[in-house]
C-alpha cells in the first residue's frame, strides 16, 4: 500500500462526492417529498448528459452553458412525465410503483440509444477537460473540481429553499403528512409537480457533468439509478441531510480502496455496495 | 395462594432519554377482567407491548403462569397462551373472515393438525358472532364488525389472558354494549381479559380491577370506584365524559 | 375444502406441464425448419416464468428481493466451477447449483432479518452488486477472473446423415433443454401450489401483511421469511446453472447482471402478485408481446416495450390475473342483477 498516494485518494474521494450527492438529493426528493419509488432516475441522469453532449457537437455550447438549458429541459421533461404517469400511481402499492418506473427507465434509454447508439460518448474536445491545479503535493482535475463546486451549489441551494422559501416548506409539510397539507389548503399535487421536476432537473445536472468526466453509454442510467438508491438508504429514508455525509463516506472508500489497493479499480463497486451492505445490517441489529 | 396469570415486575422502557414506562409491577389474576386507564401518553400501550413482546423492556421482567418470558419472542408468548388485540385492525387482505382466524388457529400452537385449527375457528366465530360473516372479505367489513374480527382472530390462538387495546375507540353506545356483552362471554369462556380503555362506563361495567397509570408509572390500583374517588386520579384525568344514553 | 382446492390445483399444473411437453412436436410438425426458433423463444418463455415464480415466492413473505441475480449467478458458476476443477458429471451441477444458491440465502435472509422495505431491498441488491466481484476476483484457475469460463452444453444430439436434416439436430438440441425447463418450471409450481394450498400460505399472508400482528397469532416470522427466502433461491439457483449449459459460458457481468434481477420482478407484478398462475401468464405473455414488437418494429421495439409495462401498471394495477378475476367479477354481478330481483341495486358488486 503506498501510502503517498493517500492524499491524492482524499481528494479525489472528496470531490467524486459532490455528483453522487447530487445525484442521491434528487432521488431522495422524490422518495420523500412525493413518496414515489423512481427506478427511472438514473435516466434523468443520462439524458442530461446526452443533451449535453448534442449540443455540444451540434453547437459547440460548453458544458457549463449547457446546464441553463438542459435544466429547464429536464424539468419540464419531468414534470411531464409526473403529470401523464406518477400521479396516478401514488396511492399504489410500492412494487406498482417500480413496475411504472422501469417501464419509463426502459423507454427513455431505448429512445436514447435509437437516437445516439450504443457506443460511449463523451464532451472530449473542451479546452479544460485535460487541465489541473496542484495543491501541495495533489493533482486536482479543473473539471472535477468544477462538478464538485457545482454539485456543492446546487446541493446547498436544495437544502436553502427547503428551509426558508415558502415552496420548500410546502414540501417538507407534505412529505411530513400528506393529508394533513391537503386540508390546510396546499396544493399537494402542484407540490408533487414541482418536486419530480426539480429532481429531475437535478439529476439532469449531474449528467452533463459527468458527460465530460467519462463516457457514458445510453445504458449508464439503471446503475447510477441503485448507486441513487444505495446512498439514499445509506442516509436513511427522510434524511435528505444526510445525504451528503453518506455520499462524503462511500465515495471517499472507493476512492481510497481504488487508489490504494493494488488493481483496487475493479473493486469499486464492491467497495461501494459492501459498506451499504455492511452498514445497514449492522444498524438494523442494533438495538434501539 | 394460586400464581397470577400474568405478572409485570418492575417493567421499564425508555426511548432514548424518555421513560415511557417505569418501575411498573402488577399481577392479574387468572379469571378476572382487569383494566389499565390513565391519560394519553401515560405508558398504556407500551405496557402491552411489553407484555406482549412487541417491545423489549429496558429493565423488569414479565411472568406468564409463573414462567419468565421476559426474552421471549412473540410468537413463543402466543403459543404459551397470551392473546393481543390491537386497537387499528389490520386484517389480512384478500382473506375471508374465516381464513383470516385460520392464521391464529393453526399457528396459536404448535403443531396444531388442520381439524382442530377448523374447531377453534367455530368456536371463535360463534364466540364473537360472526359465523354469518365467515365467508365475508375483510375488506367489506364495517368498524364493529372489524372489532369483533379482531377479538375472535386472537381468541382463534386458543388464548389464556387476551390483552385488549381501545376495543371501544369509534363505536356508537349501542355498539360498545354489544361489545362489552362480547368481552364479558369472553371472559365467562375462561379467558383472563387486560384491556386498554378511555371509555369510562365500559372499564366501570366490566372491570374487576383497574390500575392507573401517569407518566408511565403506576398512580393508583384498585376497584373502579375505589380509583374513581382517589383525588390524585381525578386530578390527573378522568378520561371522557360519560356519552349520553352510556 | 382446503384438500379439494389442492388436488384441482395439482391436476390443472400437470395438465399445464403435459400440454407444453407435447409443444415441440406440435411445432416442427406446423413449421418445420423454423421451430428451431420458435421452441428458443419458448425456451426463453420458460425460464422467465420459472424466474418470475421463484421471486414472487419470496415476494409473498413480504421481501422485496433484489438479490435474484446473485443467486441465479451463484448457480451458474456452482456449475462452472464444479466442471472446471473435477470430472463429476454434467447433471450433478443442477443441484450442487441449488445447494450453493440455498447456502447463500440463507446467510443473506438471517442477516437481513431486521431489514425491511427499500431497506431490505437495497441490502439484497448490495449483495449481488458484491457477489459479482467477489466472483470476478477469485483466482482465474477457479473460475476465470472477469472473462469467466465455458460450460459443456447438456445436450449435443447426433447428426445422422439420410435419416435426419441438418436443423433437426438444433431441434433436438433446443427440444432437450425446453423440456429440461419445463421440469424446473413443474417443480417451481409444485412449490407454488403447495405452499398456497397449505398452512404455509396464511404464515406467508401473515408476515406480509403485518410482522408483529403475524408473530401474535403465533407465526414465527424470521422462519417464515427465511423458508421462503431458501426455497426460492434453490430454484433460481438450478435455473441458472441449466442457463449456463445452455449459454455455453459464464462470465461476471454478464451472469450476475441486475438484468436478471429486473426481470424477475418485473414479470410477476405485471401477471399478478402472490399467485401460481400470474407469473407464468406473465412470462408467456411478455416474452410473446417481445418478439412480436421485435419482429414488426425491429429496432427501437424496447420502447414500446416499456411503454406496454407502462400501460399496464396504469390499467391492471392487479396485473393481467387481477383484470381477469375483476372481468369474473363483473360478469357474475351482471348476471345476478339480471336475474329477477325486486330493486337490484344497479348490478353493483355487493
Amino acid at each position: 500500500m503506498d501510502l503517498t498516494l493517500l492524499p491524492q485518494a482524499l481528494v479525489s474521494g472528496v470531490l467524486a462526492s459532490g455528483l453522487y450527492a447530487l445525484v442521491a438529493v434528487g432521488l431522495a426528493l422524490a422518495i420523500g417529498v412525493i413518496g414515489i419509488v423512481n427506478f427511472a432516475h438514473g435516466e434523468f441522469f443520462m439524458v442530461g448528459a446526452f443533451l449535453a453532449y448534442q449540443l455540444f457537437v451540434s453547437f459547440g455550447f460548453d458544458p457549463l452553458l449547457s446546464i441553463l438549458f438542459v435544466a429547464p429541459v429536464l424539468f419540464v421533461i419531468g414534470a411531464a412525465i409526473y403529470s401523464s404517469t406518477i400521479r396516478f400511481v401514488l396511492k399504489a402499492p410500492e412494487l406498482n410503483q417500480m413496475l411504472l418506473t422501469f417501464g419509463i427507465g426502459i423507454v427513455l434509454q431505448n429512445l436514447a440509444l435509437m437516437v445516439w447508439g450504443g457506443d460511449p460518448r463523451s464532451i472530449g474536445g473542451v479546452p479544460y477537460r485535460a487541465m489541473g491545479i496542484q495543491l501541495g503535493g495533489v493533482s486536482v482535475g479543473l473539471v472535477p473540481l468544477g462538478s464538485f463546486v457545482v454539485s456543492v451549489l446546487l446541493v446547498g441551494a436544495l437544502y436553502w429553499v427547503l428551509a426558508r422559501t415558502p415552496l420548500g416548506r410546502a414540501m417538507r409539510a407534505v412529505a411530513q403528512n400528506r393529508v394533513g397539507a391537503g386540508l390546510v389548503g396546499l396544493e399537494v399535487n402542484r407540490v408533487y409537480l414541482v418536486a419530480f421536476g426539480l429532481s429531475a432537473l437535478l439529476a439532469g445536472i449531474g449528467g452533463v457533468m459527468i458527460a465530460v468526466i467519462q463516457s457514458p453509454t445510453p445504458t449508464v442510467g439503471l446503475a447510477y439509478t441503485l448507486k441513487a438508491f444505495a446512498i439514499v438508504v445509506l442516509a436513511g429514508l427522510g434524511n435528505i441531510r444526510g445525504i451528503v455525509s453518506a455520499a462524503i463516506v462511500v465515495a471517499l472508500a472507493e476512492s481510497l480502496v481504488a487508489t490504494l489497493v493494488p488493481n483496487g479499480d475493479a473493486l469499486r463497486n464492491a467497495v461501494f455496495f459492501a459498506l451499504i451492505l455492511g452498514t445497514l445490517v449492522y444498524r438494523s441489529w442494533r438495538r434501539p | 395462594m394460586p400464581e397470577p396469570i400474568l405478572r409485570a415486575e418492575r417493567l421499564g422502557r425508555s426511548f432514548g432519554g424518555l421513560a415511557a414506562v417505569q418501575d411498573l409491577s402488577f399481577a392479574v389474576e387468572e379469571g378476572e377482567i382487569f383494566a389499565i386507564i390513565g391519560p394519553n401518553g401515560a405508558g398504556k400501550t407500551t405496557t402491552l407491548d411489553l407484555l406482549s413482546g412487541l417491545l423489549e423492556p429496558s429493565s423488569g421482567r414479565v411472568y406468564l403462569a409463573g414462567v419468565d418470558v421476559t426474552r421471549l419472542p412473540t410468537y413463543r408468548r402466543c403459543h404459551m397462551g397470551l392473546g393481543r388485540a390491537f386497537q387499528v385492525v389490520q386484517p389480512f387482505p384478500e382473506m375471508t373472515v374465516e381464513e383470516n382466524l385460520m392464521v391464529g388457529a393453526l399457528f396459536g400452537e404448535r403443531g396444531t393438525p388442520a381439524a382442530e385449527a377448523e374447531r377453534r375457528v367455530e368456536s371463535a366465530l360463534e364466540r364473537t358472532g360472526l359465523g354469518h360473516l365467515r365467508d365475508a372479505p375483510v375488506e367489506d367489513l364495517n368498524l364493529l364488525q372489524e372489532k369483533r374480527l379482531e377479538i375472535a382472530r386472537a381468541l382463534a390462538t386458543d388464548p389464556k389472558v387476551l390483552l385488549l387495546d381501545e376495543v371501544m375507540a369509534g363505536l356508537r353506545p349501542g355498539e360498545a354494549r354489544q361489545a362489552v356483552e362480547l368481552v364479558r362471554g369472553v371472559r365467562d369462556s375462561g379467558v383472563t381479559v387486560v384491556f386498554i380503555e378511555h371509555v369510562m362506563p365500559v372499564v366501570r361495567d366490566l372491570a374487576d380491577r383497574v390500575l392507573v397509570m401517569d407518566h408511565g408509572r403506576e398512580l393508583a390500583r384498585g376497584t373502579y370506584a375505589e380509583v374513581t374517588a382517589d383525588e390524585r386520579v381525578v386530578r390527573a384525568y378522568l378520561g371522557e365524559p360519560e356519552p349520553e344514553g352510556a | 375444502m382446503r384438500r379439494r382446492g389442492l388436488w384441482l390445483d395439482l391436476l390443472a399444473a400437470a395438465v399445464f406441464v403435459g400440454l407444453l411437453a407435447g409443444l415441440p412436436a406440435a411445432l416442427r410438425a406446423a413449421y418445420g425448419q423454423a421451430s428451431v426458433s420458435y421452441l428458443a423463444l419458448g425456451i426463453r418463455a420458460v425460464g422467465l416464468a420459472v424466474l418470475a415464480l421463484s421471486w414472487d415466492l419470496v415476494a409473498r413473505t413480504g421481501q422485496l428481493s433484489l438479490a435474484h441475480a446473485a443467486f441465479y449467478g451463484a448457480g451458474a458458476y456452482a456449475a462452472a466451477v464444479l466442471l472446471k476443477l473435477t470430472g463429476a458429471p454434467l447433471w450433478l451441477g443442477v443441484p450442487l447449483a441449488g445447494a450453493v444458491a440455498a447456502v447463500l440465502a440463507l446467510g443473506l435472509g438471517a442477516a437481513t432479518l431486521r431489514l425491511y422495505g427499500i431497506y431490505f431491498a437495497i441490502a439484497t441488491l448490495a449483495f449481488a452488486e458484491v457477489l459479482k466481484t467477489v466472483v470476478k476476483s477469485l483466482p482465474f484457475a477457479v473460475a476465470g477472473g472477469s472473462v469467466g469460463t465455458n460450460l459443456p452444453p447438456l445436450f449435443r444430439p447426433v447428426f445422422v446423415a439420410g435419416e435426419m436434416e441438418r436443423w433437426e439436430v438444433a431441434f433436438l438440441r433446443n427440444r432437450g433443454y425446453f423440456l429440461v425447463y419445463l421440469g424446473l418450471l413443474a417443480l417451481a409450481v409444485l412449490v407454488s401450489v403447495l405452499v398456497q394450498r397449505s398452512r404455509l400460505r396464511y404464515a406467508f399472508t401473515a408476515v406480509r401483511t403485518n410482522e408483529a400482528v403475524a408473530g401474535v397469532m403465533g407465526v414465527d416470522p424470521a422462519r417464515t421469511k427465511l423458508v421462503a427466502f431458501v426455497i426460492s433461491s434453490v430454484i433460481v439457483g438450478m435455473l441458472g446453472a441449466i442457463e449456463a449449459h445452455r449459454f455455453g459460458s459464464v462470465n461476471p457481468d454478464a451472469t450476475f447482471s441486475v438484468h436478471t434481477t429486473v426481470l424477475a420482478l418485473v414479470t410477476p407484478i405485471f401477471g399478478g402478485l402472490y399467485t401460481t398462475v400470474g407469473p407464468i401468464l406473465a412470462a408467456l405473455v411478455l416474452s410473446g408481446v417481445e418478439e412480436t414488437l421485435k419482429r414488426t418494429l425491429a429496432d427501437g421495439y424496447l420502447v414500446a416495450y416499456g411503454v406496454v409495462l407502462v400501460v399496464s401498471v396504469l390499467f391492471m394495477p392487479r396485473g393481467l390475473v387481477g383484470l381477469l378475476r375483476g372481468l369474473v367479477r363483473r360478469e357474475r354481478a351482471r348476471r345476478a342483477a339480471a336475474a329477477p330481483r325486486a330493486e337490484a341495486l344497479g348490478g353493483r358488486d355487493a
